[in-house]
């Protein structure tokens, strides 16, 4: 049955994350300006208010799904986070699927980031330079190296580090990954990053060096294995950036709407505005990027994360998603008219904040060759 | 709840059209286009598929989206005798959407046959700025029937239809009337040459004062709503849309990979491989589009904002796709040896037509 309706638990759970939406946004400002100042793991008004992501994991059912119901949350993202968020500490994540038990016991239950990007290597993750070798005296693994923009770094209690590993005998570097809890010496944080949009999202960069951390905290993940966690996160992160576009459309809707001139949809293309025209081709290019990303997880909460169909689909979806949201942003700024570019409105603040979503968890162009590699049945040789 | 699977008789349509399509209507269609005309046989081949007496008042919102899988299906392999069959199929479901009972049971039978059945949906109309939502064409009372006044333009097989279903502005608001080919004052012109989907033979029809007895307004005395007729038709033309550039692609993908420019083949070039992401991802975004328009419709829900979109996002998308995939042949996508031409000058008019298919 292919079904487009939300289940009444479905909407109660949206609603809650709506209203947490509309009270964070008082505060979107202030974090804009206030970067270096982490957001509060809660906020003020979080008391008493139910927390829609622990009611959906703690029951399910009557909703679209887990992961369905879940992606409907991602897609009411705030401005401040109305409390602690884990989804977007992904080094949890890895340990939870590519951790051994007692890694499970020892790390599942730390907010751990996930960090890869270095200064030299951000798509391209072989371009990186930090390096781990192992101590046969000390059973212990050294790791140096540089890594920043770290999503919720600044909270963490460390990190899921990929490092290049020592040559193996054809003199090939593999990646290898480890635990870092921040206070390990040889750890140094370097503070939030001073970012153009998204001010108020946790990034952080740090330094390795020689930075001991015992045999037990390596993971038995290569490569492959540590990036199929962006298999989930890139349709969720889809979501938040379709939701600053959605921001910014609403804005746009809300002064046609008080100057009289609300979208008929009933009418052809030759009888509507300018105004009105360019607002339904964004609004479709919303629409059908929403619906892909629910389709990427309902794929994902049927055949499962590591499904090569799922992953192809998390691509499509940040591909369109991406540059939807770049272009919804843009070009409603031109919509709302000058005022848009002052302090006075948020707008101005979703614009500088969609920029990053074409960016990073995968760019565009990535993601392009994730699904244009499969579809054309290239490998990354014959296709680079 | 939210959830994307098809049942079987869904899976199985759509396994049957595109094998369908493929066998038989792909290898007909530049021929059909050099001609601009369908032979009997061949609309009576289309006829075939059941499409017309499948329709299903009971089921309507599994059928909807049926609807679309079979309207892609088809459109996949042609375009034009995608439209051929969804034409009178639109005609038939408005009938069996809003028609009176009398109405039903006079029309509906005709379209439950083994061989095509004419009839169609008259919409658009020719003036520029003409808009679906201000009609030209009026309707009059007249006693207790109504005199008809005005011109459709580009009404598909208006030469064959039995029946038109004109859309007019009656007393303020929009209607639908059920006007008999042979009545007085209705003038069928000839089929005039165009762009895309030459071979659908569309004809202005012209409605010279003629007279229409009470009976023959959609849904007779409680009237019919129009919008959904023209929401129908928007899902319908989103379905047809996202077979024609999956088309595209298809054809595409194969050739990319084949041709080898200074060294390589095109289909390695980041910019071309790219180009053939973006229709996969768009494709698949509009076909969700269509669906979920089709699925609004078909739990009798609003679906004018579902429909508009995804008419609207399809039609830039399709022309885009069909603009690009022609672009990549090169000189061979010029000329008239290869079908890309064809199915970009399909694309232009398909994302410009309003009030032919239906969901």
């Amino acid at each position: 049955m292919v079904d487009f309706t939300l289940t009444p638990k479905d909407e109660y759970l949206v609603n809650i994350a709506r209203e947490d939406s509309a009270i964070a946004r008082k505060y979107a400002r202030y974090y804009d300006q206030h970067h270096e100042e982490l957001e509060p793991v809660e906020l003020p008004e979080a008391l008493g208010r139910p927390d829609p992501y622990a009611l959906l994991e703690a029951d399910p059912t009557g909703t679209s799904g887990p992961i369905v119901a879940q992606a409907l949350l991602h897609l009411e993202y705030p401005d401040v986070r109305m409390r602690r968020d884990t989804n977007r500490f992904l080094g949890t994540k890895i340990i939870k699927y590519a951790g051994t038990p007692d890694q499970i016991e020892r790390f599942g239950g730390m907010l751990l980031s996930i960090a890869i990007s270095e200064p030299g290597a951000g798509s391209d993750p072989r371009a990186m330079v930090g390096t781990a070798r192992y101590d046969e005296a000390t059973d212990e693994w050294v790791l140096n190296g540089e890594k920043i923009y770290c999503s919720g770094f600044g909270e963490a209690a460390g990190a899921v580090v990929m490092l290049k590993g020592p040559p193996d005998e054809r003199g090939v570097r593999p990646f290898c990954s480890f635990v870092v809890e921040k206070g390990t010496p040889g750890l140094q944080p370097l503070g939030q990053v001073d970012k153009m949009g998204m001010r108020a999202w946790d990034t952080a960069d740090f330094v390795l060096q020689d930075c001991r951390v015992p045999s037990r905290n390596k993971l038995d993940a290569d490569f492959k294995r540590m990036l199929m966690v962006f298999n989930g996160s890139r349709a969720m992160v889809t979501a938040f950036g379709l939701k600053t576009a959605r921001n910014i459309l609403d804005a746009v809707r809300e002064d046609l709407v008080d100057a009289g001139q609300a979208i008929d949809y009933e009418q052809g293309r030759n009888a509507r505005s300018v105004l009105q025209d360019r607002v339904i081709a964004l609004e479709a290019l919303h629409d059908a990027t929403e619906l892909l990303i629910l389709h990427a997880k309902w794929s994902e909460q049927t055949n499962g994360l590591t499904d090569e169909g799922t992953m192809v689909e998390a691509s499509m979806a940040k591909a369109l998603g991406g540059m939807a949201t770049r272009r919804i942003t843009q070009e409603c700024m031109e919509l709302l008219g000058p005022r848009s570019l002052t302090e006075e409105l948020l707008a101005e603040k979703w614009f500088r904040d969609a920029r990053i979503f074409d960016i990073f968890e995968g760019a565009g162009e990535i993601n392009r060759l994730i699904v244009a590699r499969w579809l054309l049945n290239y490998s990354s040789k014959e296709l680079n | 709840m939210i959830t994307f699977d098809l049942s079987e008789e869904q899976e199985l349509a759509r396994a049957a059209m595109k094998g369908f399509g493929a066998g038989e209507l792909r290898p007909i269609a530049q021929k059909l286009d050099r001609d601009s005309a369908i032979s009997m046989s061949t609309l009576d081949l289309l006829w075939s598929t059941g499409l017309a007496q499948m329709q299903d008042a009971e089921n309507k919102g599994e059928c909807a989206i049926l609807n679309a899988i079979v309207l892609e299906e088809l459109a996949a392999a042609d375009a034009t005798l995608a439209l051929a069959l969804a034409t009178p199929v639109a005609f038939a479901q408005a009938i069996l959407d809003q028609g009176s009972p009398a109405q039903r049971q006079t029309l509906l039978p005709l379209f439950q046959g083994d061989g095509f059945h004419a009839a169609a949906i008259a919409l658009m109309e020719p003036s520029f700025g003409s808009n679906v939502s201000m009609l030209a064409t009026t309707a009059v009372r007249d006693g207790d029937g109504w005199r008809l006044k005005g011109r459709k333009t580009l009404v598909p097989l208006a030469s064959l239809a039995s029946h038109f279903l004109v859309i007019a502005q009656a007393e303020g608001e929009r209607a639908a009337f059920i006007v008999d080919r042979g009545a007085s004052g209705v003038r069928i012109e000839a089929p005039v040459p165009t762009v895309g989907l030459r071979a659908l033979e569309m004809s202005d029809v012209s409605f010279d004062d003629v007279r229409i007895a009470s009976a023959a307004r959609l849904g007779e005395h409680a009237g019919s709503d129009v919008q959904r007729i023209i929401d129908s038709s928007r899902a319908g033309l989103a379905a047809v849309m996202t077979g024609l550039s999956r088309g595209v692609m298809e054809y595409v993908i194969p050739y990319a990979k084949d041709r080898v420019v200074h060294g390589s083949a095109l289909a390695s070039k980041q910019s071309v491989a790219f180009r053939i992401a973006d229709m996969y991802i768009d494709v698949a975004a509009m076909r969700l589009m269509a669906w979920r328009a089709a699925f609004e419709l078909g739990n009798r829900r609003n679906a004018t904002r579902a429909a508009q979109l995804a008419y609207t996002y399809a039609a830039r998308q399709s022309m885009l796709i069909a603009d690009e995939g022609l672009q990549i042949f090169g000189g061979h996508g010029f000329v008239r040896e290869h079908p890309i031409e064809m199915w970009y000058r399909n694309a232009r008019a398909v994302s410009m037509l309003e009030g032919v298919a239906g969901v």
